[in-house]
């Protein structure tokens, strides 16, 4: 009988989390076969296969419906996939993997404070520089669309793979879309939120794929798994979701 | 996705050797720009909104390129590559493949690949004359392939910096006002801010700042927002220098100083932007609007005539053309006359061809100077859908 498939992240701080996570709710994930390898079984919940997938792929996977169920940022799901709505159910928020996509600007920027200000110079600045401002990010949907949803359309985007926060410095962009978790980075780096720029609030969820042949079986079997988990889920954590 | 029949695209072909022949009797030379082009310069014309409809990609050498999403931009392109004077007088037409990502899902009416055929000229100074020799080429190699049923909708971007002189309007809200134009929801925004006291408020921008600039005392200025800085331990960083940033303060500051407008320019605004209808009685309208004008209507009218009667000597039949104030405000690049052409047997979101003036784009594709152009371009599967459903 097939099972039902959890991608949970394959390496780094998501994956030991994750793990964290499932040990608190009483549950012990552990591999299957060799160290290394990448698949792995709860115990006490035998009808669940365990994927490890690297987390920038498991919004791909979900979205594809290629495993059920998935451990990952909201905002990876959200960047990749642009009917999230209607392809993914977000089952449970899980209180880790605290990220908040936002907008940043030099801090020198004493004149620009918002979204608006950032509409109000984008024309000057074309005019002075020949090209509209440029935007560092690797969330280019999440950009676009928020920004398309002010109205402010302006601007070029510049994808970044990594060390988005130096790009102002640099001067390879004039703004950032990135995460960040306490502003640490962003305030080294000489950078200010917009007063309007938190686009996301995101944390690790437990996702469901629509896409993927689900059985009254399977439902069953992740609604246990979601109990046991929201059990062991703070609070507070919960109710940010 | 379509896959094409053979009898389309004999149909289609047939088609465009009719529009060219039209184009290139008028005295349009035949060109073929470049499929694939630089992203950058459409990118840059028209921002961010267009990337999410073009197919841009990297190539193997890391340079960003796109498929052309419109013939104009890779036109004009080859413009520049063959003058050294970029005014220099030129009329070319197309055919072509453009390409346009189609988020709702490719359809029939919109397809993600479609064949463009149009007329791009230069470089004429005798503005509406060229104005209406385009629409009236376009209008006439429609009616030459075999569609009869057509109307035209007109519009005109620049007939609204004439109704902000008309309102008298203050220079800082009426360039503000004029930038805002092209934007409905930041154009909302902004009468709303200039016509309240609300704007006074700058929330997140320091205070002590906006009383320290003053215009007549640049220098100083410039000072007060490096002290700032410094006490404040803000590194200053990034394009934007100490003089942009402080040239954007004294905006805010102006503006806060600046006398709010007043109701009856907002009223007049309100007004010729709701103007719509038939072409000849809409200059009516907007004329009894700027009878109780401030300034009196000026120019502004004179050229909304002139270009209609160039039209009717054209031989465009008048009762066909309607007006809207609105029409073109998001239409990207256009400055001035803005039209399409649509036909009943298509609904109102597929125009078969569309065009205007746009003075603005040789600058920005890399002419030193703005040039005076203007063009059109045919929607092929469109026309040819209407043509086809027009004589059932």
């Amino acid at each position: 009988m097939s099972k039902l498939t959890l991608a949970i992240p394959s390496k780094g701080r998501l994956m030991e989390q994750t793990t964290d996570m499932f040990a608190r709710a009483g549950l012990v994930v552990r591999k299957v076969g060799h160290v290394r390898g990448y698949r792995g079984e709860i115990d006490g919940l035998p009808d669940i296969d365990v994927a490890y997938v690297s987390s920038g792929e498991i919004a791909a996977a979900l979205k594809a419906g290629s495993v059920h169920l998935g451990i990952t940022g909201e905002d990876l799901i959200r960047e990749n996939i642009s009917d999230a709505a209607t392809r993914i159910r977000f089952l449970q928020a899980l209180g880790f993997g605290f990220a908040d996509v936002i907008v940043a600007v030099p801090a020198c920027w004493v004149d620009v404070a918002t979204v608006h200000d950032l509409e109000d110079i984008a024309l000057p600045f074309r005019r002075l520089h020949g090209r509209w401002p440029r935007v560092a990010t690797k969330y280019v949907n999440l950009t676009r669309r928020f920004f398309g949803s002010k109205g402010f359309g302006d601007y070029r985007i510049i994808e970044s793979a990594g060390a988005t926060e130096g790009a102002p410095a640099a001067g390879m962009a004039e703004l950032i879309v990135d995460i960040t978790t306490t502003g640490e980075t962003l305030r080294a780096n000489g950078l200010k939120i917009l007063d309007d720029g938190v686009i996301l609030k995101s944390q690790a969820n437990l996702c469901a794929s629509n896409a993927a042949a689900w059985t009254p079986e399977f439902e069953k079997i992740c609604a246990e798994l979601t109990a046991k988990l929201s059990a062991s889920v703070p609070a507070k954590a919960a109710s940010r979701a | 996705m379509t896959v094409e029949t053979t009898r389309n695209l004999e149909a289609l072909a047939a088609q465009a050797q009719t529009l060219m022949s039209v184009f290139t009797k008028a005295g349009y030379e035949a060109v073929a720009p470049s499929i694939i082009q630089p992203a950058d310069v459409f990118l840059d014309v028209i921002g961010e909104s267009l990337r999410a409809r073009t197919y841009v990609f990297t190539d193997q050498d890391g340079a960003e390129l796109c498929l052309r999403p419109d013939i104009t931009v890779p036109t004009c392109r080859l413009h520049l590559e063959r003058h050294a004077d970029p005014a220099t007088t030129a009329r070319y037409c197309y055919n072509g493949p453009a390409f346009r990502f189609q988020p709702q899902g490719a359809t029939a009416s919109h397809p993600r690949e479609f064949r463009q055929a149009g007329i791009e000229r230069f470089g004429d100074k005798a503005r509406e004359a060229a104005e209406a020799e385009t629409v009236a080429i376009v209008v006439k190699a429609i009616e030459k392939v075999g569609l009869k049923d057509w109307t035209l909708k007109l519009g005109d971007l620049g007939l609204f910096s004439s109704v902000l002189d008309a309102a008298d309007v203050s220079p800082n809200w009426k360039k503000r006002l004029d930038d805002a134009f092209l934007k409905p929801l930041s154009f909302r925004n902004a009468l709303k801010d200039f016509a309240s006291a609300a704007r006074v408020e700058s929330p997140g921008v320091p205070e002590e700042l906006l009383s320290a600039v003053r215009r007549d005392e640049w220098e100083k200025s410039e000072a007060a927002v490096a002290v700032y800085l410094e006490e404040n331990a803000i590194e200053l960083l990034g394009t934007r220098s100490l003089a942009d940033i402080t040239e954007h303060l004294m905006v805010i500051a102006e503006d806060r100083q600046e006398k709010p407008l007043d109701a009856s320019a907002i009223e007049l605004i309100e007004r010729y932007v709701g103007v719509t209808g038939p072409a000849t009685t809409a200059g009516e309208k907007i004329a009894a609007l700027l009878k109780g004008a401030k300034n009196g209507a000026g120019a502004a009218l004179e050229t909304y005539d002139r270009r209609l009667a160039l039209l009717a000597n054209a031989g465009i039949d008048l009762s066909r053309v309607t007006f809207s104030a609105e029409f073109g405000r998001t239409l990207a690049y256009y400055s001035g006359l803005v039209f399409e052409v649509n036909s009943s047997c298509l609904d109102a979101k597929s125009p078969i061809a569309n065009g205007g003036r746009y003075d603005g784009l040789m600058r920005v594709a890399g002419a030193q100077v703005e040039v005076p152009a203007v063009g059109a371009a045919i929607h092929s599967e469109r026309l040819l859908a209407a043509t086809v459903k027009g004589a059932q």
